[in-house]
């Protein structure tokens, strides 16, 4: 079912544009109907009404048999009253004039003459042009006429030269048909052809894509959702209840944010969604996603974040940490209480709409104030705004209020035990790093802690001070923008590579290490951690901190 | 890490909605699948058939313009062609007049009327698979089968016991191959049936639960679109992840 799952997202990726295409293209069909979309809005059936005898035809069958020997067939019709013979050779077809024996040729005023036979519509002549072919009519190459009305629908008829037939008559909502067939048949040659490698793939996935649905569907109808008296799932319930519990995927059971902790005898077994998204530790601390399972009595839920509540924020303090962080102090009304490192949601109202945010705490553990670091964006360019919620943060005046959920977050520091604690980071990521690090000071045995903090340039060294004056804490920072030449006697180049240096002497059993920063330095930073064969369960990030 | 305490919503409704017109995508894609798939000239079946005209014959008398007029005043075009009947190639005059069309010995401009024979004759001369193998023969001139148009009657239909339960059906007053069916074409008829919804005469698009159904799938792709939206950009990569 997570493959079905899977295929079903991933295809549907791929093909939302087509589908979206075919739908508007078939809605087209379906409001415009078959007449509306020939072109033929202004056609009468060609139809010869004349007797034949009455038209001029001086030459015979039998004259037309001795020229044309191999001809299969040959067939006198009434072009306006005069005769024409159709001769159908092994692989052509000839027109001659029944009247001189020439063969046949139309001009310009014989083909007007006809196109206003073929119509009905109030428009009269515009203009008449000789063409060879027309992309309007598929298959058409030969020499004819193209006659223009003026009329409401912009109508064009087009005449052979060598037949004197009205090949078709065409118009502006055939032209727009035109397209819809493109789009609906993927054959932007105008050929209208559905019978091509690019609509086989197409349908292919289409057929993948539907009937992956159609399966996962079968699913919901077993597992009852379709039951208007159903019980809801755990992740229902706290969303309708109003306790935030985390979800990206909706309940599909794909994103393996809506943790809980079951307690009770009778804990359900795990799904294979469970164990695909949770470790094994986890599973048996009676961890499991709450989309998963129906409300049930056996047991009690806990809910991961259970501290978690609706705030308003009142500003009451801001000052420019670095040229690009701004530091801002918030109270809250209640006493709100984190852990070190976890982050807090913000309702940034932007335009009509409310953009969420997430900031982390940058101090541990407070009753009484929250402290956050925004980094303040510049324009990427002249017109583009810079970042909406560090922009609307930024410009806050104090008094100000915000509205914001939390806190959130298991970036948190590990149980107690020996190992040396390895904080690394960059940027604003500084805010859950000095927490962690405030909040490990702050213990009665502090472990020892290495910090490597990775800025442009020196002036962007925020609360230098503060990491230079712990004793438990060595502090590394690392400039990526300033060398040797700017008096800086520091460590420079990227953050990771010189975490890396310093790990290399030491036991990696013994170390804990956290990292939040931007997302190429979180990135290859935890790639270089891999690398070096650091245990995964040693190593914790964050990458909304920021 | 995206708090959407309203996220589950979406779920649900995408999953009502597809009860009713993911349902109808189904039958889409497959009917869909079915119209690409099968190459439009096999549905059409010409490979069922072949040309049988042949050149005119050389030392025929045919009857002049003028005497034809004389028999067949009324007569609006007129082509001169071949026809096989009774095992010898015959001249033949094919009449359109007010009336209908008409076949008539070129030579001695009587009128032909073909039999069930000459018709049978006729259709395994058109047919191109080896094994002619002839399986009923019905004249019809009423009551048409579904996979052929009112206007084709009367008319001989011709049916063949082979793969795809060929019908040919054949001008009864000319002989001339009208129209040609096999099983194929028959599954598109249907396929296009299912895509159209119009489950009676296969031929309106312009139904309002069709458009009813393109404007639900419309807005069930939507609420699809929302859940692969919170899927991409809220996930969280749970390697080396924080636990
Ligand atoms: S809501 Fe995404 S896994 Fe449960």
């Amino acid at each position: 079912m997570r493959f079905m799952q899977w295929l079903h997202r991933w295809v549907s990726l791929i093909l939302v544009v087509q589908v979206v295409l075919w739908l508007i293209s078939g809605f087209f069909f379906a409001l415009t109907g078959h007449q509306g979309m020939s072109g033929h809005q202004y056609m009468v059936p060609q139809k010869t009404f004349t007797e034949l005898r009455k038209v001029a035809a001086k030459v015979d069958f039998e004259e037309i048999k001795q020229w044309f020997p191999n001809a299969h067939s040959v067939e006198l019709v009434s072009v306006a009253g005069v005769g024409q013979y159709q001769v159908t050779l092994p692989d052509d077809v000839i027109y001659i004039d029944a009247n001189t024996g020439d063969y046949w040729s139309t001009d310009e005023a014989l083909a007007t003459r006809l196109a206003l036979l073929s119509y009905s519509g109030p428009g009269s002549v515009e203009s008449v042009e000789r063409v060879t072919g027309s992309n309007e009519v598929n298959g058409w190459t030969d020499p004819g006429f193209r006659i223009n009305m003026a009329d409401d629908l912009n109508t064009r008829i087009y005449v052979d030269m060598a037949s004197a037939q009205v090949v078709e008559h065409r118009n502006t909502p055939w032209t727009i048909a035109d397209w819809a067939f493109r789009l609906h048949f993927m054959d932007y040659s105008g050929g209208r052809s559905f019978n091509h490698l690019l609509i086989w793939s197409a349908g292919l996935l289409a057929l993948w894509f539907s009937l992956s649905g159609l399966i996962l569907l079968g699913r919901n109808l077993i597992n009852g959702d379709f039951n208007p008296g159903r019980k809801k799932t755990w992740l229902e319930q706290f969303q309708q209840q109003g306790h935030p519990v985390a979800s990206s995927c909706g309940g599909g059971g794909t994103c393996g944010l809506c943790k809980v902790t079951l307690k009770g005898d009778n804990l359900p077994e795990p799904n294979d969604s469970e164990t695909a998204l949770l470790n094994r530790d986890e599973l048996n601390a009676g961890v499991r996603l709450s989309c998963q399972h129906k409300v049930s009595t056996a047991y009690s839920v806990e809910l991961a974040d259970k501290a978690v509540s609706d705030t308003r924020l009142t500003l009451v303090n801001k000052r420019q940490l670095t040229p690009s962080i701004v530091e801002l102090t918030f109270t809250s009304p209640g006493n709100l209480t984190y852990h070190a490192g976890q982050f807090m949601q913000f309702r940034i109202p932007h335009l009509n709409e409310v953009l969420i945010r997430h900031y982390s705490m940058a101090t541990r553990p407070d009753l009484n104030k929250l402290v956050f670091n925004v980094r303040q964006m510049t324009s990427p360019q002249e017109g583009v705004p810079p970042g909406v919620g560090s922009n609307y943060l930024c410009h806050l005046e104090v008094g100000a209020n915000v509205d914001a959920t939390g806190p959130f977050g298991d970036f948190q520091l590990t149980e107690q035990n020996n190992n040396t604690q390895v904080f690394i980071g960059g940027g604003a990521g500084i805010a859950p790093l000095r927490s962690l690090i405030q909040a490990e000071q702050a213990k009665q045995q502090p472990r020892h802690s290495v910090f490597f903090y990775g800025a442009r340039n020196e002036d962007e060294l925020c609360y230098r001070d503060e990491f230079e004056a712990y004793d438990g804490v060595a502090y590394t920072p690392v400039l990526s923008e300033t060398t040797k030449a700017d008096g800086w006697s520091g460590k420079t180049g990227f953050i990771h590579e010189a975490a890396l240096a310093w790990l290399a002497n030491e036991n990696l059993n013994a170390v804990d290490v956290y990292v939040c920063g931007p997302p190429p330095m979180l990135k290859a930073t935890l790639k270089a951690l891999t690398d070096i064969g650091i245990n995964r369960s040693r190593i914790r990030f964050d990458d909304f901190g920021i | 890490m995206a708090q959407k305490k309203r996220s589950s919503r979406w779920r649900v409704w995408h999953r009502w909605l597809s009860l009713i017109f993911g349902v109808q995508m189904v039958v889409w894609a497959l009917s869909g699948a079915y119209m690409v798939f099968f190459d439009l000239d096999y549905i059409h079946g010409d490979h069922l058939v072949q040309d049988i005209s042949q050149p005119l014959p050389e030392h025929t008398h045919i009857a002049s313009l003028d005497e034809l007029f004389a028999t067949y005043p009324e007569t609006r075009s007129v082509s001169l062609e071949t026809r096989w009947l009774d095992n010898t190639l015959q001249t033949v005059y094919k009449l359109e007049t007010a009336k209908g069309s008409l076949l008539v010995n070129a030579e001695s401009l009587r009128l032909i009327e073909l039999n069930e024979q000459h018709i049978k004759a006729l259709a395994n001369r058109y047919y191109a698979p080896e094994q002619a193998n002839i399986e009923s023969v019905v004249y019809m001139t009423d009551n048409p089968p579904t996979e052929i148009s009112e206007k084709l009657l009367p008319v001989w239909q011709v049916n063949y016991d082979d793969f795809g339960n060929t019908s040919l059906y054949l001008s009864e007053t000319t002989g001339d191959l009208l129209v040609k069916r096999h099983n194929f074409w028959r599954g598109f008829d249907i396929a296009w049936m299912l895509h159209i919804m119009d489950y009676e005469e296969r031929v309106d698009i312009e139904t309002w639960w069709l458009k009813g159904f393109i404007i639900g799938t419309f807005i069930l792709m939507v609420t699809g679109i929302v859940l692969l939206v919170y899927a991409i950009s809220f996930k969280r990569t749970p390697a080396g992840g924080s636990q």
